[in-house]
């Protein structure tokens, strides 16, 4: 990957893969590790986009796709799950944004199945609902309650009324 | 809750810091680990299964009363285990701290090599296994009635079948002639996934250094 294409194609939408990343994993290095994937995906696959929808939807389809897969991939591996992790790795997670509330927030969306967190972000990213189905695949019709039942769910989770 | 998760979001975010993006240096540094630990995996388990696969071969041969030839296989696929496992070994001297792209490349060096070699050693090992199979299963003890049927009804040369030990000796020289393809479909057939695997991520990795 050239440092040209990841200067101007990659590092404008970074915080978007960053968000992202963020809401699949668990610890610092698994971030890490989403992280480079998806920039390594983007590159990869960057002939397929054909500029049909915007080049930052695009990003956000391809990083969603990709955490999906290797949240997937890592949970049929067992090796990953949260139970495995150490103290220490949670902690050094909880630590990943400067504010609390955020890393809270944080904390309850990946309480949240992998398609509901990714509308969730979606979501709070502004994208209208015809976006979100565009991303998700999904007709727009039902993104509307689809939201608001994940919103509920997770005010209960924060509220710590759902474990 | 106080906030709304709305809020919190955009508060959050406010802060540059929290979106620092981390430095994408080592694409391939994990894959590469990956790949060459599921190899060794997968060769290590071959390597009991040969193990595993003459023993009972040899139990077999034991009570079918051909233990020269049960034997004989036995050894030769120690041997097999054996070379592999020297090969393990030489794989385990593959630098990991080199970078990513230079370990892979010393890894597909390193298959291309232990090809060769096997193939040289299955020159040998190939009609060895084919004859001592062969005669183990026509003079075991098991087979005395069949033998006696069949000399009945046709010469024996040396208390084989004339067409049929023809037969097996062809087979036994083709597989020595062209023991290097057969093994290397063999390798392809075990390896294929990880092999293409590799072969991809070289390619990638080259279209990454240019």
């Amino acid at each position: 990957m050239s440092s040209d294409f990841y200067t101007s194609s990659i590092q404008p939408h970074s915080g978007i893969i960053i968000k992202i990343c963020r809401a699949y994993t668990d610890t610092q290095e698994d971030f890490e590790d989403y992280y480079q994937e998806v920039c390594l995906q983007i590159w990869k696959s960057r002939n397929n986009f054909k500029g049909q929808s915007e080049w930052s939807t695009w990003v956000y389809r391809l990083s969603l796709n990709v955490s999906m897969t290797l949240l997937k991939k890592r949970k049929n591996n067992q090796q990953y799950t949260a139970s495995d992790l150490l103290v220490e790795e949670v902690s050094e997670e909880s630590r990943a944004f400067a504010d609390e509330s955020l890393n809270q927030l944080y904390r309850g969306i990946r309480q949240l199945s992998e398609v509901d967190r990714a509308v969730i972000l979606l979501y709070l990213e502004e994208k209208s609902y015809q976006e979100i189905a565009d991303i998700i695949g999904t007709k727009p019709n039902n993104i509307g309650v689809r939201i608001k039942r994940i919103k509920e769910r997770l005010k209960k989770i924060l509220d710590g009324k759902v474990n | 809750m106080e906030k709304s998760i709305e809020t919190i979001w955009k508060e959050g975010f406010l802060n540059t810091e929290s979106l620092i993006a981390p430095k994408v240096n080592s694409l391939y540094d994990k894959k590469s680990l990956h790949i060459m630990a599921k190899f060794k995996k997968m060769f290590l388990n071959n390597i009991w299964g040969i193990i595993i696969g003459s023993s009972l071969l040899f139990t077999g041969a034991y009570f079918a009363g051909a233990l020269l030839a049960g034997s004989i296989v036995l050894i030769m696929m120690l041997y097999v285990a054996y070379t592999a496992y020297n090969e393990l070994k030489k794989l385990e001297k593959i630098d990991k701290a080199e970078s990513s792209y230079l370990f892979l490349k010393s890894f597909k060096v390193w298959i291309d090599q232990s090809i060769e070699r096997y193939g040289k050693m299955y020159r040998v090992v190939y009609p060895i296994l084919i004859l001592a199979f062969y005669f183990g299963i026509w003079f075991s003890d098991s087979l005395a009635d069949v033998r006696q049927k069949v000399s009945e009804h046709s010469d024996l040369f040396f208390g084989l079948h004339l067409g049929t030990t023809i037969f097996v000796l062809s087979l036994a020289l083709l597989m020595s002639i062209f023991s290097k393809s057969i093994h290397r479909k063999d390798v392809k057939t075990i390896y294929g996934g990880i092999m293409n695997k590799l072969d991809s991520s070289l390619a990638e990795m080259e279209e990454l250094r240019d």
